[in-house]
């Protein structure tokens, strides 16, 4: 059977923390070619689900599966799989360079590449500088600089244009589009649907940690007035959070 | 091999490594310093009182220069990528996660081990260029007599930076780390000085202060610990105050969501 590749695979899936339940026995298959939106409110199990995907957090039950394999058992997992959870996870000191070539020399990458990823994101001029002096839209630029070093043909990104401004938004949404084009795998979490109407083409809505829908952005469309009134729809009885999302 | 290069660019790229190991070797000149100033305080001493003159072994004493150091080095390794969340990345990275404990300990070892050594060696030859043939011959015995006793000195230094990097591990904060490691180097020493004996001398004989002096069986100095401890024992106590804590870490560091 040959290996499946760019696939995210969540088999029932289940991550409890103490008496939350924060993922809950959630399945659904992440394709390559385009841009999947996971779309939730805030608290609904988005971030548990990326870190259960890369191994950080173990699932209570259930399986998350990339290319068919668990991400703790690749090798060089940055080569499968990039991601981008938390922007600001870096250490203030050190340059934009150096915070790539640590993560690239435990792949095997090297720093041409660290350079190449550097422009590639508009950050080729501040490569020597201190990442604590950068403001949210470069840490995120950074971040993604970060997923792409191993040309990986898997990649997540957690809400990747929270607190941008309307440029970095643009950015990352072409960004996006033209990865997918690739043929790479997508997986984008947002807690707003008015942003996943212009990136994504496959929509997944969680809430309260349990899958609510799994669709394309045109069967949405066509079965709710517009995208919004869908995710309101779908998501009315999972907003037990206060978390309104806006 | 990659997460090594990994593990010492991460150290090498962060200003707070240089500014402990600088610390560190600032200690060969507070052991300057003090020669001098025992020079000084012998030289004008009248000739009675100068044969009854006694002096600490002063690498010995500037040792807990870089054993804190160096101990904050190691805890800093691994507790500023939890303060940062950098951790994550770094695991991601890394899935099999044992190799990161395992790069850092190398990289932090040897940094340690160089730095220590050097402060050690350079107080000893400074201190007995400075001091010569007073305060009763102190800094006269050969060279070679004190070698092994230096060396297991200088051994220690590593020994704190191990860990440091095993309590960042564990407690993932740097201020509940250091707040155990200068415990481990100031007061608990203190404390088991002033038990009953004989606690005091059986629990003084594994300070890591001690262990030194047992392992190699060191007359040339008098010590303030117990000395009850063979040396292979000794020093089967002192890699267990680097290993243990490391292991604990790293089982923990496998086995805990970040
Ligand atoms: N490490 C953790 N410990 C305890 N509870 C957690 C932890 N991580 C997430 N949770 C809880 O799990 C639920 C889902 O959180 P999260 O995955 O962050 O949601 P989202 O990313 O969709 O906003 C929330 O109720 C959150 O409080
Ligand atoms: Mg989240």
């Amino acid at each position: 059977m040959p290996q499946p590749n760019g696939v995210i695979d969540l088999q029932h899936l289940t991550k409890r923390y103490g008496r939350t339940l924060a993922v809950d026995d959630l399945s659904f298959t992440v394709l390559p070619g385009h841009v999947t939106g996971f779309l939730g409110p805030n608290g609904a199990g988005k971030s548990t689900t990326m870190r259960l995907v890369l191994g950080l957090d173990a699932p209570s039950s259930g399986a998350a599966l990339v290319n068919g394999k668990r991400y703790a058992s690749l090798p060089r997992p940055m080569h499968e799989v990039g991601a981008l959870l938390d922007a600001g996870a870096m250490h203030g000191g050190r340059s934009a360079f150096n915070h790539l070539l640590c993560l690239a020399r435990t792949n095997g990458i090297g720093p041409g590449r660290v350079s190449e990823m550097l422009e590639r994101v508009g950050l080729a001029g501040v490569a020597q500088k201190h990442v604590g002096g950068f403001s949210l839209g470069m840490k995120q630029r950074l971040g993604i600089a970060a997923a792409l070093l191993g040309d990986p043909g898997v990649l997540m990104f957690d809400e990747p244009v929270n607190g941008l401004d309307p440029d970095g938004v643009r950015w990352i949404r072409d960004l996006m589009r033209s990865l997918a084009a690739e043929g790479r795998t997508i997986l984008l979490s947002s807690h707003l649907m008015s942003e996943m109407a212009l990136t994504a083409d496959h929509i997944v809505i969680v809430g309260r940690g349990k899958l609510i829908a799994e669709e394309t952005v045109q069967e949405l469309t066509t079965r709710y007035p517009s995208l919004e009134d869908a995710y309101l729809a779908l998501t009315a009885g999972s907003l037990e959070y206060g978390a309104s999302g806006s | 091999m990659s997460v090594l290069a990994s593990e010492w660019l991460k150290i090498r790229s962060v200003r707070s490594s240089h500014l402990t190991v600088s610390i560190s070797l600032g200690g060969i000149l507070l052991g300057l310093g003090l020669a001098w100033m025992a020079v000084d305080m012998y030289d004008h001493a009248t000739p009675a009182q100068k044969p009854g003159a006694r002096l600490a072994e002063l690498e010995e004493v500037v040792l807990m220069v870089p054993q804190l150091c160096m101990g904050v080095l190691g805890v800093l390794a691994t507790t500023s990528e939890y303060a940062t969340g950098f951790i994550r990345t770094s695991l991601t990275a890394v899935p099999k996660r044992w190799p990161v404990m395992a790069g850092k300990s190398v990289v932090v070892g040897v940094i340690a081990l160089f730095t220590g050594s050097a402060v050690i060696f350079a107080t000893y030859f400074v201190c007995r260029a400075l001091i010569a043939d007073r305060f009763g011959g102190l800094y006269q015995i050969p060279f070679t007599d004190k070698l092994p006793l230096l060396t297991a000195l200088a051994l220690t230094v590593p020994v704190f930076a191990l860990l440091g990097v095993g309590l960042g591990s564990i407690l993932r904060t740097a201020s509940g780390s250091i707040v155990v490691l200068v415990g481990a180097v100031y007061v608990v020493p203190i404390i088991v000085g002033n038990l009953p004996q004989p606690w005091s001398d059986l629990l003084g004989s594994v300070m890591i202060g001690a262990l030194p002096h047992e392992i190699t069986r060191d007359t040339t100095t008098n010590t303030v610990y117990g000395s009850l401890l063979p040396p292979v024992a000794a020093a089967a106590v002192l890699v267990t105050y680097a290993l243990l804590p490391l292991l604990a870490g790293t089982w923990l560091l496998c086995r805990r969501d970040v």
